[in-house]
């Protein structure tokens, strides 16, 4: 049964994670991951290591639908914006710690999911991303208009980032990257949960063959509405704790090149792979903090012709290209010893 | 059993990790009256964009220049003999003013933060100042919350508010006979609170305002908004555009044919490379305030002439206004002995300073609005322009205390 798995796996794509057939090497990388994420802030710059794993998160919660449910949301900027927004709001006026206001950030931004995915699901492909945008497009007009509440061009200025009067936290970034990793590696355990769940199963299902999961007798349409739902409300989380790092939110978080950037991302780590979003998220941001202080402008030049030599050289992108490698080498190792 | 012992491995890693993360880590402090050794001067302004001609590098050469002048004057007797210019670009966006500022105060050791154009930016830069406690002094913005409702001890402005522009241009327009008013502006901050004083101030004159439209910000069709600011009659279209939005607008309302119909263009804030960029005919007879004009007298310029050597540009006002503010700053740090922030902010409170840029310019130590005196200049005839860049001519002096609000009328409190 292991045997053949891992003969077949090469074949299957990108699907089948690599650890699950050796759970010592899932533990391994799962410790080398955490170990990354705590170490971060020591090697980089804190304000962008929290953005490094902001995005990761962002990234990771797109790849539920774009890997695990073979759906391109490009709309994604509508929940990390949204929830930015409600977030800054509630730290800004009730001054609750700020893992309560970026919950309510995650709690809005599915609320506002559910009609959004209730509606966009009935459409696939290039019909379904299209829906998404516009959905995206409409929020961020709402937000450009109601400037009142938002701040329009000028955004939210000065939010206050409360932690129970932990004056270290709430003004050295270097401390309240450890604050707010947690929420963050929640979001990141729970989407693994949610792939790795009989749940994740049919979504994938789903993914692969959606008429024969109808046939099987799931309501294919409620499942992509659950995904789409919980997508959102870890994008939301990752975006409540993006705004409160800032102390600012601007229009940029509803823009659709937010969602462009999140889908590149994802892309550059590599589809369906979940941790690749990390991967693909760390590059990014580092690459454009790195561009950035050098003082060069073209920055969305380097990362557009990194994203187009991704998807033609190494298509499985970077963390899908290295697993695959890796599951070569084993297949080989394992077929020479027999 | 491998697995174990290096499950067992990451986990003391991780936790000596955690412990060091808890123990010794974050920024440290340094001993001396100067961090880092060094003084850094940090321009954060626009380096690409439609703000990038008024400002931009230039500014940057500015700040240099007084660096050299500083150095000059004092010597071996400088408090400080390392000094370092930095320039950054926040392509107008109050989101990355906002991290750009964080960064320089953290990671860029910058002890001061000049320029800043673009007010949403320069309110996201000042409440950077505010929780770093590192100084602002904005040069190039000129929304009145930054010395109002969001002011604070650790930044000021220098060389202007909407206030003043209002005062002279839209007082004098009104009084000369432009009764009704459409204002365009750009949806944002500077905008915004533009219309806002000039508003006020054609109220006062007797004018009344029609109607006010929002355009977004940048922006290079502006057709459509002035069909429907023309379309009421009014005697004057106000524009509170600036840079390269104003330059389009501008181009736009001549071919428009209003101008035919009697409509007259008001400019709410120009700046003295809009008209080099759009020809001198093309504004020829425009009354507009100027902060600072580089042939003002003698001593301006003298400046200029050394500035045109830098450059092969005249100064604009945002120039000469950095340099001022870049130079005071070094005065107070020469007195203060340290770039301790309190220390220097207590030097530059209340002082009196005459410089190339402020005359009867005066730091106010209650809003901290750096006031002084202001031009009402109009744009030269093409035949009456003599040599290159001598495009004004000055109306009348705007004495600082009627171009300024009085400190009390701020609404700016300096507590926390």
């Amino acid at each position: 049964m292991t045997q053949s798995a891992i003969t077949e796996a090469p074949v299957a794509g990108p699907d089948v994670p690599v650890a699950r057939r050796s759970p010592r090497l899932r533990w391994i990388l799962l410790a080398v991951g955490l170990v990354a994420a705590l170490a971060l802030p020591w090697f980089v710059y804190p304000p962008v290591a929290m953005d490094i794993v902001a995005m990761a998160l962002f990234a990771i919660a797109l790849d539920i639908l774009l890997g695990y449910t073979g759906l391109l949301s490009f709309g994604h900027a509508a929940f990390w914006g949204s929830s930015a927004y409600v977030t800054a709001l509630i730290a800004t006026h009730y001054g609750v710690p700020f893992p309560v206001a970026v919950l309510g950030g995650a709690v809005f931004a599915m609320i506002l999911a559910l009609p959004i995915g209730y509606v966009s699901v009935r459409r696939s492909g290039i019909y379904f991303a299209m829906v998404t945008l516009a959905f995206a497009q409409m929020v961020y007009f709402i937000g450009y208009q109601w400037s009142d509440l938002t701040g329009g061009e000028n955004g939210l200025q000065g939010v206050p980032r409360s932690f129970f009067g932990i004056e270290l936290v709430e003004t050295e970034s270097f401390y309240f990257y450890y604050a707010a990793l947690p929420i963050l590696l929640f979001g990141m355990w729970a989407a693994w949960r949610i792939v790795h769940s009989p749940f994740g199963r049919v979504l994938v299902s789903i993914r692969d063959n959606s008429q024969r999961a109808r046939a099987l007798g799931y309501e294919v349409e409620k499942y992509k509405v659950i995904a789409f739902v919980l997508s959102a409300g870890l994008t939301g989380l990752a975006g409540g704790v993006f705004a409160i790092s800032h102390g600012f939110v601007a229009l940029t978080e509803l823009h659709w090149t937010t969602s462009g950037d999140v889908v590149l991302m994802t892309v550059l780590g590599g589809i369906g792979t979940l941790w690749g979003g990390a991967v693909g998220a760390f590059l990014t941001v580092m690459l454009a903090d790195y561009l950035a202080s050098s003082g060069f402008h073209g920055i969305d030049l380097v990362t557009g012709s990194v994203f187009v030599i991704v998807v033609l050289l190494f298509r499985r992108g970077v963390w899908g290209t290295v697993r695959h490698r890796w599951m070569v080498h084993r297949q080989r190792r394992l077929s020479s010893r027999r | 059993m491998m697995s174990k012992r290096i499950w067992a491995g990451a986990s003391a890693m991780t936790v000596v990790l955690l412990l060091g993360a808890c123990g010794g880590g974050g920024p440290g402090g340094s001993g001396g009256a100067f961090s880092g050794d060094k003084l850094v001067l940090a321009v954060l302004n626009d380096q690409s964009g439609v703000y990038k001609d008024a400002s931009g590098p230039n500014s940057v050469k500015a700040v240099k220049m007084a660096v050299a002048d500083y150095q000059k004057k004092y010597g071996d007797k400088a408090v400080v003999k390392k000094i370092e210019v930095t320039s950054t670009d926040h392509q107008n966006k109050p989101d990355i003013a906002n991290t750009k500022a964080s960064e320089l105060y953290e990671r860029g050791g910058a002890d001061v933060i000049l320029d800043v154009p673009t007010s949403s930016a320069a309110l996201a830069v000042a409440n950077q100042a505010k929780t770093h406690k590192k100084l602002f002094l904005d040069v190039s913005a000129a929304t009145t919350a930054l010395t109002g409702a969001q002011c604070n001890k650790y930044t000021f402005q220098w060389a202007y508010n909407t206030y003043l522009l209002a005062t002279g241009t839209g007082t004098t327009v009104t009084q000369s006979g432009g009764k009704k008013w459409n204002i365009i502006f750009p949806d944002y901050e500077f905008g915004q609170n533009m219309t806002k004083s000039f508003t006020t101030a054609i109220t006062k004159a007797g004018g009344t305002v029609q109607g006010t439209i929002p355009t977004p910000f940048p922006n290079e069709n502006f057709a459509t908004f002035l069909t429907k600011a023309g379309s009421t009659n009014p005697d004057v279209i106000g524009t509170m555009h600036a840079g390269g939005d104003l330059i389009n607008l501008v181009k736009q309302f001549n071919e428009s044919g209003l101008k035919e119909k009697g409509v007259e263009l008001a400019v709410g804030l120009m700046v003295i490379n809009d008209i080099h960029s759009l020809g001198v005919e093309q504004f020829a007879g425009t009354l507009f305030t100027d902060p600072w004009y580089w042939n003002m007298d003698a001593e301006a310029r003298a400046w200029a002439d050394r500035f045109l050597a830098e450059t092969g540009n005249r100064p604009s006002f945002e120039h000469a206004g950095n340099y001022s503010a870049a130079l005071q700053y070094l005065e107070a740090v020469q007195e203060a002995g340290t770039d301790d922030a309190d220390a220097v902010v207590a030097k530059l409170e209340g002082k009196k300073v005459n410089d190339v840029f402020l005359r009867n310019g005066e730091i106010r130590a209650k809003d901290h609005s750096v006031v002084h005196d202001a031009n009402l200049a109009r744009v030269k005839k093409p035949a009456d322009v003599k040599e290159p860049w001598d495009y004004e001519e000055i109306v009348t002096k705007i004495p600082a205390a009627k171009g300024f609000p009085p400190a009390e009328a701020s609404g700016c409190s300096m507590k926390p």
